[in-house]
C-alpha cells in the first residue's frame, strides 16, 4: 500500500518529470558558467568584464530578448501545470448526490464517528448508528473499535466502489482527518459544516490510518482512528 | 556627570537583586502543572532541610511486582524529637507519594490527599489515637497495570509542643518493578541551553573587550564601551545590536530543534511529553522567524541602506533604536511562559479557535503580547526605512539607479507594511478574548472559525517574502562583484521584485486549501500562487546569467551564493506542488510542506544572509574574514543542511504529519509510515546536529576573525556601490553630511529620472523649501 490517491500520484508524476527539467536546467547552467567562468584574481581571463569602480553606476547588462524568453517560456509552463492541476479538482469536490453519507465530529482528541447521517446536527438526538445497508441489504458502512499502539480507537469500514461523502464538524478547536491512504484531509470546524467525498477504488482495500492534520493541542499526535475498505 | 553613573549603578543594582531573586526562587507556583517543588525542596510544615536524625522506614514493597497487585505498606520511623516530650500532644506524621498506581487507606489514620498522595489524619493536637499521634502507618498500594512505580517518603519527627518548631524530618527514595529509563526534562535541558548561550555571548563580549587593547585593559573601561552600543543611535552600532540578536536567537532557535529532533528520532520516543514538545516546535517556528531572520535582515538593512544610497545615517535615528530595543522585551514575553512548564503551545500560526481555548497554555497570553511588540518594531523600522529611501538617496542616485539590495528593502519595507496591521489586529483580539473575554474568536457566541486564518495568512505568506527578498538582495550583490559583470538585467529584477510585492498579498488562501474556505477564493489563489513563479524564475535565470563573461572570483561569500541558487531552486520548484489543489490535499500538513519552507527559510533566507554575513564582515569590522574556516563552514553547513531536510520530502509523500509528538509505523493491522521512515528521522536528527555545529564554526570565526583578521582596505571586493567608497570600518556619520557623494555613471544614460514613481513619492511628500526645519 501507498499513501496518496491514484489522483495524487497522476499529477505527482507529471510535476516532477517538470521539476526535473527545470532543475537540470538551472544546475547544469550554473555549473557551466561558474566553472567556465571562474577566475583566481578576477582578471586573468579577458573577457569583458565590467569595470566597477566605488561610487560610480556600472554600464549595463542586459538583453531583452533573453529576459522576455525566460518570462515567456516559464509562463506557458505554468499555464500548462495550472491546466493539468485543474481538472483533478472537481474530480475531488464534485458533489455527488447519492454518496451515502458518514458524520465525523473532530473533538479534543478524538473522532465521533456516525454511519447514519444528513446533517451533523440531526443525529444527535438518536445518537450514532454503528451501522449502515444500502438498498440491496448490503453493508456499506460500520463502525467498531481497534488498537493502535496500545490504545483503543475507532475503526471505520466502508465497502470498496461505494460513493461516500463525509459530513463534518468539531465539537472545539480545528481539527483535520487525513485519509492517508486515499491522500485527502479537510478541516473541521467549529460552528461549521465542511465536505469532503471520495469512492474508495478496489486498488484501496485494506486498513491505513486515519490522524489528526491541523494542530489542535496536548495530545494532537495521538488522534487517530483506522479505516479499513472492504470488498 | 555623576548623577547618572549612580542612577545607572542602582537601576543595575535593582536589575541584578530581581535576577537573583529569581534564580534562587525558581519555585513560582503556576497553575497546573508547574513546579511546586515539595517532594524537591522540602517539607510543607517541619523545617526546609533534612536531618539524618530521624530515619524512614518503608516496608512491605515486594521484589517481583505483580501487575495490579494489591500491597500492604507499613510505614515508620525512628528517632528524633518524638517521644522525648511526655506531655506531647503528637508524635509524628509522613507523606507518602507513588509515582504510579493508587494509595488507598486501610484505616482512618491516613487521608489521601488530591494529588493520590497520602499523609497522616489529624489536625487537633489534643486528640488522641488519630494519624498525628503515631510513629508507624499502614496504607494499601495497588501496582499499576505495567511498568514500576517511584516511591518519596517523608517522615516527620515531631516533639508535640503543638508548634514545627525543633520538628525534624527526613527524606526516603524506594522504587519498585522496571523503571523507565532516565530521562532529561526537556525544560531543564533549555533553561541549561539559554543559560549557556548568554554565558558565551558575554564570555564573546568580555574577550572581544579584552583582545581590542590588552595592554589598556581595565574592568572599569567594560562598562562604557557596552553602555556605548546599548545607548547608542548610530545605525552602525544598533545594526550591529541587531546582528548579536539575531544570531543568539539563531542559536537558541537551533536548540529548540535539536531538542524536538531528538524525540522524533525514533517512533513511539517519549524523550519529551506532549505538551513539551508542543512547545518546543511552537518556539522552534516564532523564534526562528521573528527574533532570528527578521532581526539579522533589520541588521543588514541599517548597517548597509545608509552606506549604500550614500547617507550619513538612518532618517530617523531614534526611533532606530527604539525599534531594536522593542525586540530583546519582545523575547522576554515570548518564552516566558516556557520556564513554567505553560509556554505557548499553539504552534508559530496560533490558529484560533484553538489559542482562545482553555486547552491553550496559559503562556499563550504573553506570547500575543510579545508577538505584538514585535509588530511595533516592525511598524516603527518600516517608517524608518521608507523615510530614510525617499529622502535621503545620494545626490544622483535616481530610483532606478538604487542598490538591489537596498531596492530588495524598499520592496520588503513595503509589503511589510501592507501586510502586518492585519496580523496586529488578529493579535490584539486575540490578546483581549485571551485577557478581559471578549468574543472575537469564540465561534459559540458568533465569531468566525476562520477569520485568524484569513488574517494570520494574509500576513504570513507576504512576511515569507518579507524576510526571503532581501537574500536576494544579498545574492544579486554577491554574484555581480563576485563575477566582476553588472547584474544581468537590473530592470526586470526591480520589476521581479516589484512583481513579487504585488502578487505576494493575493496568493496566501493556498495556506487555506482544506480550511473549508469558499471554494471560489481557492481556486484563485490557485492559480496566482502558480504565477508566482514566473518573477522568481526570471530573477534566477538573471542571476544565472549574470556570471556569463564575467571572471567568478570564489570566496566564501561566492560559494554562499552559489549553493543559494541550488538549494532556493530546490525550494522554490517543491513550492509549485502545492497551488496544484489535487497534490495540495494530500501534501497539507505534512513533512512536505516542512522540507519545502527550510529549503526556503533556510536555504533561502539563511544562506543568503549568510553570504551577506562574508561580503560585509570587511566593511564592518575593517577585518577580513578567514577564508579557509569560511569554506569548512560552507561544505559542512550545506551538506548537512541537505541532509537534514531533503529526506523529508520522502517522509511527507508518505504521509507523515508535522506537529506530531511521534509517528505511526505500519503493523499487520493497518498501514501507515513504513518501517524505513524510522531510519530516515535517526538520520535526520544526526544530520541537524552536524548542521547545528558547522554554525559554530561560523562563530568562531566572526570572533577569531574579527580581532585578528588582515586590515581590510575600502574596497576588498570589488563592488561598485557606495558602502565601499567609504573607509573599512567606516566613519560616524557614515558619510560626511556636508560633502555626500554624488553618484557617477559608468556610460551615458537617459535622463528619464524622476519616472512616474519617483514623482508619485514627489507629489507625497512636503515641497522641498520646507523639509529639514525640524530635523536641524
Amino acid at each position: 500500500m501507498e499513501a496518496g490517491g491514484e489522483i495524487f500520484h497522476n499529477l505527482f508524476d507529471e510535476f516532477n518529470f517538470w521539476a526535473v527539467i527545470v532543475f537540470v536546467i538551472v544546475i547544469v547552467w550554473q555549473f557551466h558558467h561558474s566553472l567556465k567562468y571562474r577566475s583566481k584574481d578576477g582578471k586573468s581571463l579577458g573577457y569583458d568584464s565590467d569595470e566597477f569602480t566605488p561610487g560610480v553606476f556600472p554600464k549595463e547588462n542586459d538583453n531583452m530578448t533573453m529576459e522576455l524568453t525566460w518570462t515567456i517560456v516559464p509562463f506557458i509552463l505554468i499555464v500548462y501545470l495550472t491546466y493539468i492541476a485543474w481538472g483533478p479538482i472537481d474530480e475531488m469536490w464534485k458533489e455527488d448526490p447519492d454518496a451515502h453519507k458518514i458524520g465525523i465530529v473532530g473533538n479534543q482528541w478524538y473522532w465521533d464517528l456516525d454511519c447514519v447521517v444528513d446533517d451533523v446536527d440531526v443525529n444527535n438526538s438518536i445518537g450514532p448508528q454503528m451501522e449502515a445497508y444500502d438498498e440491496n441489504g448490503n453493508l456499506i458502512c460500520q463502525i467498531t473499535t481497534i488498537d493502535v499502539e496500545g490504545q483503543t480507537k475507532p475503526l471505520l469500514r466502508v465497502k470498496a466502489e461505494q460513493s461516500y461523502a463525509f459530513i463534518m464538524t468539531s465539537n472545539d478547536v480545528t481539527h483535520a482527518p487525513f485519509f492517508l491512504d486515499w491522500g485527502i484531509k479537510e478541516d473541521t470546524q467549529p460552528g461549521m459544516e465542511t465536505r469532503l467525498y471520495h469512492t474508495p477504488s478496489m486498488d484501496e482495500v485494506g486498513s491505513s490510518l486515519l490522524m489528526c492534520t491541523e494542530y489542535c493541542g496536548k495530545d494532537h499526535g495521538y488522534m487517530t482512528a483506522v479505516v479499513e475498505v472492504f470488498e | 556627570m555623576m548623577l547618572p553613573i549612580q542612577t545607572n549603578q542602582r537601576a543595575i543594582a535593582i536589575f541584578g537583586l530581581l535576577l537573583l531573586a529569581l534564580i534562587v526562587a525558581p519555585s513560582a507556583q503556576s497553575y497546573p502543572y508547574g513546579v511546586s517543588g515539595v517532594q524537591d525542596s522540602g517539607c510543607t510544615c517541619h523545617g526546609q532541610s533534612t536531618s539524618s536524625e530521624v530515619v524512614p522506614v518503608l516496608e512491605g514493597l515486594p521484589t517481583e511486582l505483580e501487575a495490579g497487585g494489591t500491597y500492604l505498606l507499613n510505614i515508620s520511623f525512628t528517632g528524633g524529637p518524638s517521644g522525648q516530650n511526655p506531655d506531647a500532644y503528637a508524635l509524628g506524621g509522613f507523606h507518602l507519594w507513588a509515582s504510579a498506581g493508587t494509595i488507598t487507606p486501610v484505616d482512618d489514620k491516613v487521608i489521601i490527599n488530591a494529588d493520590g498522595s497520602a499523609t497522616h489524619s489529624g489536625e487537633d493536637a489534643q486528640d488522641t489515637g488519630t494519624g498525628n499521634d503515631q510513629t508507624q502507618w499502614q496504607v494499601e498500594w495497588t501496582a499499576p497495570m505495567e511498568g514500576g512505580a517511584k516511591f518519596t517518603l517523608h517522615t516527620n519527627s515531631v516533639n508535640g509542643d503543638g508548634t514545627s518548631g525543633g520538628d525534624l524530618y527526613n527524606r526516603l527514595n524506594a522504587e519498585v518493578g522496571p523503571q523507565p529509563v532516565e530521562q532529561a526534562r526537556g525544560l531543564t535541558v533549555l533553561a541549561s541551553a539559554i543559560f549557556l548561550m548568554a554565558t558565551i555571548t558575554f564570555g564573546c563580549v568580555a574577550w572581544v573587550f579584552y583582545r581590542r587593547d590588552p595592554d589598556a585593559f581595565a574592568w572599569e573601561r567594560f562598562w562604557p564601551f557596552i553602555s556605548d552600543y546599548l545607548t547608542s543611535t548610530d545605525h552602525k552600532k544598533v545594526g550591529t545590536l541587531y546582528m548579536i540578536n539575531g544570531l543568539f536567537f539563531l542559536g537558541v532557535g537551533g536548540i529548540f530543534a535539536l531538542i524536538f529532533r531528538i524525540q522524533l528520532a525514533s517512533p513511539g520516543n517519549d524523550f519529551l511529553t506532549q505538551d513539551e514538545y508542543n512547545q518546543f516546535f511552537t518556539m522552534h517556528g516564532t523564534t526562528m522567524i521573528f527574533l532570528a531572520a527578521m532581526p539579522m535582515i533589520a541588521g543588514f538593512a541599517n548597517w548597509i541602506v545608509p552606506l549604500q544610497i550614500g547617507a550619513p545615517d538612518l532618517a530617523l535615528p531614534r526611533l532606530n533604536a527604539l525599534a531594536f530595543w522593542l525586540n530583546p522585551a519582545a523575547a522576554l514575553l515570548i518564552f516566558t511562559g516556557i520556564f513554567s512548564g505553560q509556554g505557548a503551545d499553539t504552534g508559530w500560526t496560533g490558529y484560533a479557535p484553538y489559542i482562545v481555548s482553555n486547552t491553550a497554555h496559559s503562556g499563550a497570553t504573553l506570547w500575543v503580547a510579545g508577538q505584538i511588540l514585535i509588530v511595533a518594531s516592525s511598524t516603527v523600522s518600516g517608517i524608518n526605512f521608507m523615510t530614510t529611501f525617499c529622502t535621503m538617496r545620494a545626490p544622483g542616485m535616481g530610483w532606478m539607479q538604487m542598490p538591489l539590495f537596498s531596492w530588495s528593502m524598499l520592496i520588503a519595507t513595503l509589503m511589510l507594511f501592507i501586510s502586518i496591521p492585519a496580523f496586529g489586529i488578529g493579535l490584539i483580539q486575540v490578546l483581549l478574548d485571551r485577557t478581559i473575554g471578549t468574543v472575537f474568536y469564540e465561534v459559540a457566541a458568533g465569531g468566525d472559525p476562520l477569520l485568524w486564518s484569513h488574517l494570520f495568512w494574509y500576513f504570513g505568506h507576504p512576511e515569507v517574502y518579507v524576510v526571503v527578498l532581501p537574500a536576494f538582495g544579498v545574492i544579486s550583490e554577491v554574484l555581480s562583484t563576485s563575477a566582476r559583470r553588472t547584474i544581468f538585467g537590473y530592470k526586470s529584477m526591480v520589476f521581479a521584485l516589484a512583481g513579487i510585492g504585488i502578487l505576494g498579498f493575493i496568493v496566501y488562501g493556498h495556506h487555506m486549501f482544506t480550511s473549508g474556505m469558499s471554494p471560489v477564493l481557492r481556486f484563485v489563489t490557485m492559480l496566482t500562487t502558480m504565477l508566482v513563479a514566473v518573477p522568481t524564475g526570471i530573477k534566477i535565470f538573471n542571476w544565472l546569467q549574470t556570471m556569463h563573461g564575467g571572471s567568478l572570483v570564489y570566496r566564501t561569500h561566492t560559494l554562499w551564493a552559489l549553493g543559494f541558487l541550488i538549494t532556493f531552486t530546490l525550494g522554490g520548484i517543491s513550492g509549485m506542488y502545492f497551488p496544484a489543489v489535487a497534490m495540495d490535499l494530500h501534501l497539507h500538513e505534512t513533512y512536505f510542506v516542512v522540507a519545502h519552507f527550510h529549503y526556503v527559510f533556510v536555504g533561502g533566507i539563511v544562506f543568503g544572509l549568510y553570504s551577506g554575513l562574508y561580503y560585509w564582515f570587511p566593511k564592518a569590522t575593517g577585518r577580513m574574514m578567514n577564508e579557509k574556516v569560511g569554506i569548512i563552514h560552507f561544505i559542512t553547513g550545506f551538506i548537512s543542511y541537505n541532509l537534514i531536510f531533503w529526506p523529508m520530502h520522502r517522509l511527507g509523500i508518505q504521509g507523515m504529519p508535522r506537529r506530531q509528538h511521534t509517528y505511526f509505523i505500519t503493523t499487520d493491522e493497518y498501514f501507515a509510515l513504513p518501517a524505513e521512515a524510522a531510519d530516515w528521522n535517526m538520520m535526520i536528527t544526526i544530520a541537524a546536529f552536524m548542521f547545528f555545529a558547522s554554525n559554530l564554526i561560523l562563530v568562531y570565526n566572526l570572533i577569531s576573525s574579527g580581532l585578528r583578521g588582515q586590515k581590510a582596505p575600502s574596497d576588498p571586493w570589488g563592488g561598485w556601490s557606495m558602502e565601499w567608497v567609504v573607509s573599512s570600518p567606516p566613519p560616524t556619520p557614515s558619510h560626511n553630511p556636508s560633502d555626500l557623494p554624488v553618484l557617477q555613471f559608468a556610460e551615458e544614460h537617459d535622463e528619464g529620472e524622476p519616472g512616474l514613481f519617483g514623482r508619485i513619492i514627489e507629489w507625497m511628500m512636503i515641497p522641498e523649501e520646507q523639509h529639514g526645519g525640524e530635523e536641524e
